[in-house]
């Protein structure tokens, strides 16, 4: 199981609040290497220059959505098998199902407690230590 | 004049002329954003700023903390056609209302605070804390909002209560 420490992140939200909080929480579990982007064209750059290990996006974004980055993730030849979790509100049923369909790692109904995250990230990278 | 009233959990995002939307708040806080440019707004109204280590403190309805009551106000606001950019805020609540409650008010209008600051919205008007529950109007129109400070102990927002007559002394009008 990899260490918290060596899995590199990239959070996605056009809310600095949550980036700021899935930042925080993230720290507390042992991450180190955590970026993030308020925007999502601009975060499907970076992780093309600098690959990650997990890519935890919202849906509810202007511009791009989190479908839309997931799907534009999948395709990329490089980045293609990143671990993506996808943060969604709680009336968007028909968004997991489609982010099911287009190979999401798992999701995260908002608002979510800190130790919900890290259930979640454990549930695809195993126990983080 | 229609009224539209909210309690906690909820959210009303309203762009047509004539519509006041009221609350009555606590320890609660309610934001109300407005983008002066679409003559539009809206309101929330929270109870907690959010969920913390391991539960969320059972509460089911999700509007209920503040860091998801805003995303979902500021979401609704730009489905309609706001821009964040030109959104202002009105920070209304975060009183201690009753002893015992711990600081439940404090860290409420330190969440409001804080949030609004990272995001970048200015703003234009608050009237936070103190001991006093509060009944709000804001008219997202306009982008105007008055409190009403409410003298009786009784009006905590966290609960389902009749709506106390508000005192008009002290009235507030603002234009924002």
């Amino acid at each position: 199981m990899p260490g918290a420490a060596a899995i590199k992140v990239m959070i996605v939200d056009d809310q600095a609040s949550m980036r700021a909080m899935i930042r925080r929480a993230l720290q507390d579990f042992g991450f180190v290497h955590v970026r993030d982007k308020g925007c999502p064209k601009e975060a499907l750059a970076d992780i093309k220059q600098d690959r990650v290990h997990l890519i935890i996006s919202d849906f509810n974004m202007p511009e791009l959505d989190g479908l839309q980055l997931l799907e534009a993730v999948r395709k990329d030849p490089v980045i293609g098998k990143t671990v993506f979790i996808m943060l969604t509100g709680s009336a968007d049923r028909e968004v997991v199902q489609k982010a099911a369909a287009l190979g999401v790692n798992n999701y995260l109904v908002k608002p979510f407690a800190p130790a919900a995250l890290k259930e979640k990230i454990e549930r695809v990278f195993g126990a983080l230590t | 004049m229609r009224r539209q009233t909210i309690v906690q959990g909820e959210h009303a995002v309203i762009a047509e002329p004539d519509v006041v939307v009221t609350t009555i708040l606590g320890s609660c806080v309610s934001v109300c954003l407005y983008d002066p440019e679409r003559r539009m707004g809206g309101m929330n109204h929270f109870l907690l700023p959010q969920p913390v280590g391991g539960s969320l403190r059972g509460i089911a309805d999700p509007q209920r903390y503040g860091i998801h009551a805003m995303e979902v106000l500021i979401n609704a606001l730009m489905a309609r056609g706001a821009e964040r950019s030109r959104m202002r805020a009105h920070c209304y609540g975060g009183a201690q209302v009753v002893a015992g409650l711990g600081e439940i008010g404090a860290e409420n209008v330190a969440f409001a605070r804080h949030f609004l600051a990272t995001e970048g919205i200015a703003v234009a008007h608050e009237d936070l804390g103190g001991r006093h529950a509060r009944r709000v109007e804001f008219m997202p129109y306009l982008g105007r909002s008055r409190c009403l400070a409410v003298r009786e102990a009784a009006p905590l927002a966290n609960v389902r209560v009749p709506v106390p007559v508000p005192e008009r002394a002290g009235e507030l009008e603002l234009f924002g």
